[in-house]
């Protein structure tokens, strides 16, 4: 049994998929994905604004990252300096500025391995599955939007993309899995 | 032929894919060779390795007070190179450099292989290799403890770092690439692609999330690329030595590596675009902007060595004094001079347009640059230490056969990995091209004139 149809639409510019987001955003439609085979800003500013998304939640990671390298490295240094304690001369046992250096490092280690991590998590990778919709060209020099619908739908939404631009539009029937949830 | 030339001033996102995935196609006779010449040399370095870890560093030339010599100066000279590939890939890419799109991959694949490489000279360099775990900071029964106000030690954690994120960002970037590889891939190829790309489709949502993590990657690598070798330039700087005592030493090394490393990429692209039939994608245009910061950074050193000199007189210190007379007239004066020669005068003539957009010219230039920055660091490192505050001590280091061939052999070893790097993945960023195709039309057009005269 279909969970309703897959619209899979064709343009052939970034502009042209921005204009069908936004009359999909218009027309209250929101269950779609689309597909780049670059960071279009106009795609991403017209797909945020559809889905009233904030920007990428990778950066608090890369922050959480960041915070717990300083950390680590504030008790790496200055643990271990109490710990293995070395008294020349009155001079303190843990010397801060020196430790900066690898507080610095550190925090760059572990927030930019964070960051990567928050980024393969909120892309939903590794996914060995193709999206519903999915095309190779999308990936070299096509730009996609698949829009899952009710099948009394499918026409009204076919000549809005249509409008936008699309250059072709073909329909697949969604069975378990549809476009992924955005929200 | 003209309508054919007429096509490609109009390059299209196909043009791009089909370019960069020509340049991947399995090699041919000559490729393999070259690579195997590579492998052959590495090899060769790595037997002399092996035999100077039997031996002792009696093979080599070292002696007091030469106990840093070749081996650190390679180490130098390789983190140097890497630098270039974060300031094209990084800082070029915060300041929205439209050129960098066409050389940043090949760049950045530069710096992993080149601290790749520059991390096996600290183990190279180290008389019980064995033994090289104990820079490692943990608990241990021995007592044994980093100081964590060492330059060695910070240099320990700059370098693994700046290993570390360079590959975050390279494979990071390659992501959306190899998912497009993987389309037109077939057999084990197809495979790998689609295990590294990690199924990556290009959704809205992706998309959004690596421009974040891409940005923050880029100003997590910007200040460290100035970090690191800020703290290479300690290692040298922090000691009392004369020569090496110079708060100059930070802004120096830094620019100085981004000199040199610059000077390797055009070193290694002119060749590859031509072998590889890339020249649609990495244009003259590219080489020319690639050919002015090699230009820059030459006058920023050049300012350096002058800073250098004057302070040493402004001070009067007569041992500061001493040492730079020695470094200038002393029995290895000439590698001053052939280095001022080649860092200083020679990429002066990059002034001239018409030389910026020859690829022979830009290519022996580079050379001279490799070689000049190359002996800066012997000059610094050997020659600061030949010289010392005792003169009974004084004594001149010549390397032996064992570091010249292992110092060969790292560039064996660098090459090959590049070369093999360069043909199974895309050496070219197809993503970011395609984000600026209206500047590679634009990189197109520019060249045509060339193209057409060629």
């Amino acid at each position: 049994m279909s969970d309703g149809i897959a619209l899979i639409s064709t343009f052939s510019s970034d502009d042209e998929c921005a204009q069908g987001i936004e009359a999909l955003h218009r027309a209250h439609v929101h269950d779609f994905s689309a597909f780049a085979p670059f960071p279009s800003e106009k795609i991403l500013e017209a797909t945020s604004e559809a889905r009233g998304q904030g920007r990428s939640p990778v950066r608090w990671w890369v922050l959480t990252g960041g915070i717990t390298g300083i950390l680590t490295a504030i008790a790496l240094t200055v643990g271990t300096s109490y710990e293995w304690n070395l008294n020349v001369g009155g001079r303190p046992i843990a010397s801060i500025p020196p430790y900066i250096i690898i507080m610095f490092e550190l925090m760059i280690l572990m927030g930019g391995l964070s960051g990567l991590l928050g980024f393969l998590f909120h892309s939903c990778l590794p996914a060995f599955d193709s999206a519903a919709g999915y095309r190779s060209r999308f990936g070299a020099d096509k730009f996609g939007l698949v829009v899952r619908c009710a099948e009394n739908e499918v026409s009204r939404l076919e000549s809005l993309l249509r409008d936008a631009g699309a250059e072709d539009i073909a329909r697949e029937a969604v069975i378990t899995q549809g476009v992924p949830s955005h929200h | 032929m003209a309508a054919a030339v007429e096509t490609n001033l109009q390059p299209s996102y196909i043009d791009i894919d089909r370019n960069v995935q020509r340049a991947m196609a399995p090699g041919g006779l000559k490729y393999w060779l070259w690579v195997a010449f590579c492998a052959f040399l590495t090899a060769l370095g790595m037997i002399f390795w092996t035999n100077q870890i039997y031996k002792g560093l009696g093979v080599t030339g070292y002696g007091q007070p030469n106990m840093w010599a070749v081996y650190i100066t390679d180490f130098v000279f390789w983190v140097g190179i890497a630098h270039s590939g974060t300031l094209i890939s990084a800082i070029l890419f915060l300041f929205r450099v439209r050129w960098r799109t066409a050389v940043y991959r090949c760049a950045e694949t530069m710096t992993v292989f080149a601290v790749l490489t520059a991390g096996l000279f600290p183990l190279i360099h180290l008389g019980r290799v064995w033994f090289f775990y104990w820079c490692v900071p943990y608990p241990n029964e021995r007592f044994l403890q980093p100081d964590f106000r060492s330059p060695l030690v910070w240099d320990f954690f700059a370098i693994s770092t700046y290993l570390t994120i360079s590959t975050v960002f390279l494979f990071t970037g390659l992501i959306p690439d190899l998912a497009n590889a993987r389309e037109v891939s077939t057999g084990w190829r197809k495979t790998l692609y689609t295990i590294l790309s990690f199924g990556w489709q290009g959704t809205d949502r992706q998309w959004r999330n690596f421009s974040m993590v891409y940005l923050l990657l880029a100003g997590f690598a910007t200040p460290l690329v100035l970090s690191v070798h800020s703290v290479v330039s300690w290692d040298f700087a922090m000691t009392q030595l004369p020569g090496w005592h110079s708060t100059i030493f930070a802004p120096y090394f830094v620019a100085g590596a981004i000199f040199s490393g610059c000077g390797l990429v055009l070193t290694l692209i002119i060749p590859m675009r031509k072998l590889m039939k890339i020249e649609d994608l990495v244009t003259i245009w590219h080489l020319d902007n690639l050919a002015k910061v090699v230009l820059l950074t030459s006058l920023i050193i050049t300012y350096s060595y002058a800073t250098e000199s004057f302070m040493v007189w402004y001070t009067q210190d007569p041992i500061e004094i001493m040492t730079f007379n020695q470094r200038y007239y002393g029995p290895q004066g000439y590698l001053f001079w052939m280095m001022v020669a080649c860092n200083c005068a020679i990429p002066l003539l990059l002034f001239i347009p018409r030389i910026r957009t020859n690829t022979v010219c830009l290519f022996i230039i580079s050379i001279f640059v490799n070689i000049g920055m190359w002996l800066e660091r012997f000059v610094i490192i050997a020659g600061s230490l030949a010289t010392n505050t005792e003169p009974s001590q004084w004594r001149f280091y010549v390397p032996k056969l064992t570091e010249v061939v292992i110092t060969v052999g790292s560039f064996g070893w660098f090459l090959m990995n590049f070369s093999l790097f360069a043909k199974f993945m895309p050496i070219v960023s197809m993503t970011e091209l395609k984000e600026g195709i209206g500047w590679l039309r634009h990189a197109v057009r520019e060249t045509y004139p060339y193209r057409k005269a060629a």
